[in-house]
């Protein structure tokens, strides 16, 4: 990297709302998640485990916070200090929120990290050195270390348990940090096979690992910019705003809601996953 | 604080007095750093002439290097039978999808079905036949194995030979009937760890089926009594896909979920209303509802009405502990929305009145009229030969029994683990030895192939031929095609169906030896048959190809009649339990969608993949309500031993709001003492503590009649879990958001 | 003493990186041929005979007759020895020659010929053909030889593959950094992908 393309480009290093002054083109990769149909089975979990090559550490690394799971499926109590937990559990599956205005991507001191044009937040192994910086900045904490040479370590990959790796996914060694990726390998086929076709991929061509297996189908992914696109739609239903870190539509209390909003959005991140509020019965 | 005379710290103290301190070091270091990263390298990292290049002698038009290919077949992880499509690139499958041509699934998948590449290819999985010598199992060929069979089961009575197996259908069970029939006897015991058998034996009393077709989808109100239908029970992933139309159907009309039980399973997470109810007692509750239902204006026949005239809602509230407040919602709930739906699960599989419970709960269904509705006649299946041969522990029971009784001589075990299954009060292990000649078919060496004579190695489910035909029946009959998604891993492995078609050479050599191998029975077979297996337009290469690419065959069913009885006439559901002093608490051994009766314990991710209501990993666990810990002096983490009178193991406690003071939890599948690498010692076998205790009706085991005793054992571990310390607060944060049904408008949304 | 350390760092940093960068600019990464070893290959398959110029006596054979998958895939892919034999087995005159009847034996044990992969990116690269295909030969409707060269060099003068180009990432960027037409008769030019995610995976 030149200093003279550092000082040229600057302000396209690090721009507040992205999207507003240069708006998506042709891809903007979104999801949507109902939390009302998300039954917590761990599906997606294990999906993502099988399709991007994540390791298994085993107990003890673990214990350390080690963990890998890139979609991770987070469980609160909702009791009030009720004696029992009376309207169930509230899942909540967790992954890298593909923030439009990462907090992550500022911080790397090696430009590890960086924004697509199609709007996912990047991240490259070769380049990454590990300072561990970017986790440190992430408010959904869904950056993942590789503490440990994974590929060499025992019972994590022991033969011949290697030949199901997707040739797709880099296997990561030691020291580089690594994230949910929007299943970006799938992404790249589907992007190149509508090129060579002359199109713009279709909604529900591709589908992200978690979004496949999901028993319940609580997760949509696509294209926002396209305006058939499922996505697309429920974000504007929902009347939740991409570049906006306050919507319009929670500033007064209303009677009846629209249950669509995003994790964390006051911190300006501008989260590019939307969550559907889960809803428990007002009549029992 | 005493200064230290140490060398080092004079050193130390020598640059700092110097001036040399750390921001001066870093200084330093920062000049050279920024210097140096300003240079860069110019290698690159092209890696010339040291792997191979993907290369074929011959192939297909299809195969495009890079580029997967796609293949229909069908789960093995679980019972349900659902479609699976696997992505083979060059050679071997990568990935497991749904097979979106399978009604049971849709194209849609469980984390246990993903696991299914772990068990195809796992290190531990066994590579040879190993017949044994003393302590040890010796390599020996596929000829001398079969050979040795023929030699043993020649040898004795018929009636001295045993088959002890999982549920099995389809054309490996053909085979199987076959096999037996050919011997002029022998006894096939179809044996399930966890089983719905006391529900299956009920619904057949109510219903006239033992398996009616659920629609989850169509009715308003779901009222489960511990079926656990979204994590484990019976067919998860298709009745998840239910669940979502039930919570939102075209109407925006949200349906409402009611799980009553003692333990949380993973459908009651998802519940509107949780009912945690005193062990037992839910027959009593689903009379209870019948007596408010009519009360409220129900019309029910004299018969019944006067079979739950005492169950008032004050008493029923004393015995099960659910408030009348909640009783008297509910009864409203499923009076204004119909049609609704009625579940017994672990309320009829657990308890020595299990079926009583199981016969309450079904006419609580038949009163609110769901029977025709949402209880539906499934269709008949047209093969019967081909229909699932469903088990239960009262199999299990009988062949222990007549191995006590030196009644087995020769007994071949396939797709069960009774060892590490069975409650040690079965005395399996010890009616084992009885048996001169034992033969297993396995994967891994589990704890019943280490008791084996003969170890057959099976093919993993990735790599094997069958057909099947699930128990419960989604939308119309369907025959679920089983390929290979890859050569073998192993040679020395087979099929089942192979090594019963070699068995069935040696007894009945003019029928079968026209058949190289199963594949080419089982295509045979089922070309001969494609008219009725819709193919009667087609030629044979045509149909069988065709059905190999769609993975499933649609059959043509007629729907069965339910006929059945609604009648309270026998209907005693007994009081609630009687206190025991010296075994104070229930046991409930839980059910987990990965883990189940342990079956896939090897396979590491389902290990690391956290218990959605505990977020345990690697480990088993004793789950109580707080206030209990809190009565024995119990914090999370402490290790503690669940005694009962047949057997005690120890786990770390945890407290938990999903389960009623009265009641421990410890989940099933775990505490292997053989089977691999990923589930040797992980954790403690819940089932072997379970008491004798049986269904009075069926004889089944009653699960959840174990009384135990919790005391501390005297260590303290930091439980591994995948929530933080927060437990499941949010801390005040509004990251997991919950609304009322009633502020929502779901029909306006997309 | 520590002034003198920080001044010396400083000094000796700045030289390494002026000389680096001085270095850069002397060789434009643009044009950087870079010779790759020679890659022994179980036997040696003459490019020239069989892609050559008639003139030299070559069959003039299409790149993708043989490396089929580049139009539609990322991988050019190698031709089971399957391709080889069907026109081999009909080629009478050479039928005995010393390489082919090493092609019969491979072909008659069903083996697959387990050539070394001569232009190898690292496992963390996903270079994508069907792109570039796409774009130059039926876009710009450049001849195929011509459009493979541009990275593989001249192969129909070599036998066996010896890469001729660097393949690092500067210079597969200093394409990239240049306009190209999007087909053979617009005006509209479009640049290679400038994003990191484009070629890692």
């Amino acid at each position: 990297m030149s200093i003279t393309n550092l000082l040229e480009n600057w302000s396209d290093f690090r721009h507040q709302h992205p999207s507003e002054d240069r708006p998506h083109l042709e891809y903007k990769w979104a999801m949507s998640i109902d939390l009302d149909s998300c039954t917590g089975c761990n599906a997606c979990s294990v999906a993502c485990y099988a399709e991007n090559n994540l390791p298994v550490v085993g107990k003890e690394k673990f214990a350390h916070g080690h963990s890998h799971h890139w979609m991770r499926i987070e469980r609160y109590w909702d009791n009030d200090g009720r004696e029992f937990a009376d309207q169930g559990a509230q899942f909540l599956p967790m992954l890298c929120q593909h923030c439009e205005s990462a907090p992550c991507e500022t911080v790397c001191p090696v430009g590890a990290t960086n924004h697509t044009a199609d709007g996912l937040n990047s991240q490259v192994y070769n380049r990454c050195v590990g300072s561990r910086y970017c986790n440190a900045n992430c408010p959904y904490k869904v950056r993942y270390f590789n503490w440990y040479d994974y590929p060499t370590t025992d019972n994590v990959w022991p033969a011949p348990m290697e030949q199901q790796l997707n040739p797709d996914v880099t296997v990561r060694g030691k020291g580089v940090m690594e994230k949910c990726t929007f299943c970006v390998q799938r992404l790249t086929v589907a992007k190149s096979d509508a090129r060579t076709q002359g199109r713009l991929v279709l909604d529900g061509e591709v589908q992200t690992a978690c979004q496949q297996v999901c028993p319940t189908g609580a997760i949509t992914f696509g294209n926002l910019v396209d305006p058939l696109a499922k996505v697309g739609k429920q974000w504007m239903q929902q009347q939740v705003d991409l570049n906006k870190d306050k919507q319009a539509k929670d500033a007064a209390e209303e009677a009846v809601k629209l249950r669509g909003y995003r994790i964390l959005e006051e911190l300006r991140t501008y989260p590019s996953v939307m969550y559907l509020e889960q809803l428990r019965e007002s009549d029992i | 604080m005493a200064r230290s005379q140490d060398k080092d710290f004079q050193e130390v103290s020598a640059m700092i007095e110097n001036g040399f301190n750390r921001r001066n070091f870093l200084k330093v270091l920062g000049w050279g750093g920024a210097t140096v990263a300003l240079s860069g390298c110019g290698n690159t990292s092209v890696e010339d002439g040291r792997e191979f290049v993907t290369s074929y002698a011959e192939t297909a038009d299809y195969i495009i290097p890079s580029i997967g290919t796609y293949f229909n077949s069908t789960c093995a992880q679980c019972d349900a039978g659902c479609g699976i499509m696997g992505r083979v690139r060059e050679g071997r499958v990568l990935k497991l999808e749904g097979n979106p041509e399978s009604p049971i699934n849709n194209g849609k998948m469980c984390g246990l079905g993903q696991a299914g590449v772990q068990a195809h290819y796992n290190p531990d999985r066994i590579r040879e036949p190993l017949l044994r010598n003393g302590d040890r199992g010796e390599a020996i060929t596929w000829e001398k194995a079969l050979e040795l069979i023929n030699e043993k089961v020649g040898s004795v009575n018929p009636e001295n030979v045993a088959f002890l197996t999982g549920v099995v259908s389809g054309h490996v069970k053909a085979l199987l009937n076959n096999y037996l029939d050919a011997l002029g006897s022998g006894h096939h015991y179809v044996y399930e760890a966890v089983a719905p058998s006391v529900v299956r034996a009920s619904n057949k009393k109510a219903y006239g089926v033992e398996m009616p077709r659920l629609s989850l989808d169509k009715a308003k109100v779901i009222v489960s009594f511990g079926a656990d239908f979204l994590g484990a029970w019976v067919s998860p992933v298709h009745f998840s896909q239910q669940y979502a139309r039930f919570r939102k159907p075209d109407n925006g009309e949200r349906g409402v979920l009611v799980q009553v039980e003692s333990k949380m399973t993973l459908t009651g997470a998802n519940a509107d209303r949780w009912l945690a109810i005193r062990p037992g007692t839910e027959g009593i509750l689903a009379l209870g509802l019948i007596n408010s239902l009519a009360a409220a204006g129900l019309p029910v026949s004299e018969d019944v009405a006067a079979a739950v005239g005492e169950y008032t809602s004050d008493r029923v509230s004393k015995d099960t502990g659910v408030s009348a407040e909640h009783i008297g919602k509910l009864a409203a709930l499923l009076k204004e929305r119909s049609p609704s739906l009625v579940i017994a699960g672990s309320a009829a599989e657990g308890y020595a009145h299990g079926s009583q419970n199981a016969a309450a709960i079904a006419l609580l269904n038949q009163v609110l009229g769901n029977v025709g509705q949402t209880v539906e006649a499934p269709s008949s299946v047209p093969f019967p030969q081909m229909a699932p041969s469903t088990g239960n522990s009262f199999a299990l029971q009988s062949l222990s029994d007549d191995m006590a009784q030196d009644k087995v001589k020769v007994l071949f075990s396939y797709g069960a683990n009774p060892v590490f299954t069975a409650p040690a009060f079965f005395k399996l292990k010890e009616n084992l030895k009885k048996v001169p000649f034992k033969v297993v078919f396995a994967h891994y060496m589990d704890e019943t192939a280490v008791e084996a004579d003969l170890v057959l190695p099976l093919n993993s489910a990735l790599e094997d031929w069958a057909t099947l035909m699930p128990e419960y029946i989604a939308e119309g009959a369907q025959l679920n095609i089983r390929q290979p998604l890859m050569e073998k891993m192993y040679p020395g492995t087979l099929g089942v169906g192979d090594i019963l078609l070699a068995m069935l050479k040696q007894r009945r050599p003019d029928e079968y030896n026209d058949y190289e191998d199963f594949y080419s029975y089982l295509r045979s077979a089922m070309v001969s048959n494609k008219d009725a297996l819709g193919g009667a337009d087609e030629d044979d290469d045509t149909f069988w190809e065709t059905a190999l690419s769609h993975g499933v065959v649609k059959l043509v069913g007629e729907p069965v009649d339910m006929t059945g009885s609604m009648s309270a006439a026998a209907l005693v559901v007994p009081a609630p339990f009687a206190e025991d002093a010296t075994y104070p608490l229930h046991l409930i051994p839980a059910v987990s969608a990965s883990m189940r009766d342990g079956r896939n314990a090897n396979e590491p991710w389902l290990q690391e993949s956290p218990d959605p209501l505990t977020t345990i990993v690697w480990d088993s666990w004793v789950e109580m309500h707080p206030k209990t810990a809190a009565k024995l002096g119990i914090v999370e983490g402490d290790i503690v031993e669940v005694a009962s009178k047949s057997g005690a193991i120890k786990a770390q406690a945890y407290l938990f709001p999903g389960i009623h003071p009265d009641v421990v939890s410890v989940p099933l599948g775990y505490g292997h003492e053989a089977m691999g690498r990923y589930a040797k010692g992980v954790g403690a076998n819940a089932f072997s503590i379970l008491d004798p205790v049986f269904d009075n009706e069926t004889g089944e085991l009653a699960m959840h009649e174990t009384r135990v005793k919790v005391t501390k054992a005297g260590q303290r571990v930091i439980i591994v879990k995948d929530e933080g310390p927060a437990g499941g607060s949010q801390m005040g944060r509004r990251i997991a958001l919950r609304i009322p049904s009633n502020k929502v408008n779901l029909s306006e949304e997309v | 003493m520590y002034s003198f350390l920080r001044l010396s760092v400083l000094l000796v940093g700045l030289v390494v990186s002026a000389g680096s960068y001085a270095v850069k600019a002397a060789q434009p990464l643009t044009t950087a041929d870079d010779l790759g070893p020679n890659v022994e290959q179980p036997f040696e398959f003459p490019h020239d005979r069989h892609a050559g110029d008639a003139a030299d006596g070559g069959m003039e054979i299409n790149c993708m007759y043989c490396h089929t998958y580049a139009r539609r895939s990322i991988v050019a892919g190698i031709p089971p020895v399957q391709k080889c034999i069907g026109c081999h087995q009909n080629i009478e005159s050479v039928r005995e020659a010393p390489r082919i009847k090493k092609l019969f034996e491979y072909w008659d044990a069903k083996k697959a010929i387990p050539w070394k992969k001569v232009h190898d990116l690292p496992d963390f690269v996903r270079f994508n053909h069907e792109r570039h295909i796409q774009r130059f030969v039926f876009a710009q409707g450049k001849p195929v030889q011509e459009a493979c060269g541009y990275c593989h060099g001249d192969v129909k003068k070599m036998t066996v593959a010896r890469r001729q180009k660097p393949l690092s990432m500067g210079w597969c960027r200093s394409c990239h950094m240049k306009d190209h037409r999007i087909d053979a008769t617009s005006t509209k030019t479009s640049q290679g992908p400038n994003d990191c995610w484009q070629c890692h995976k």
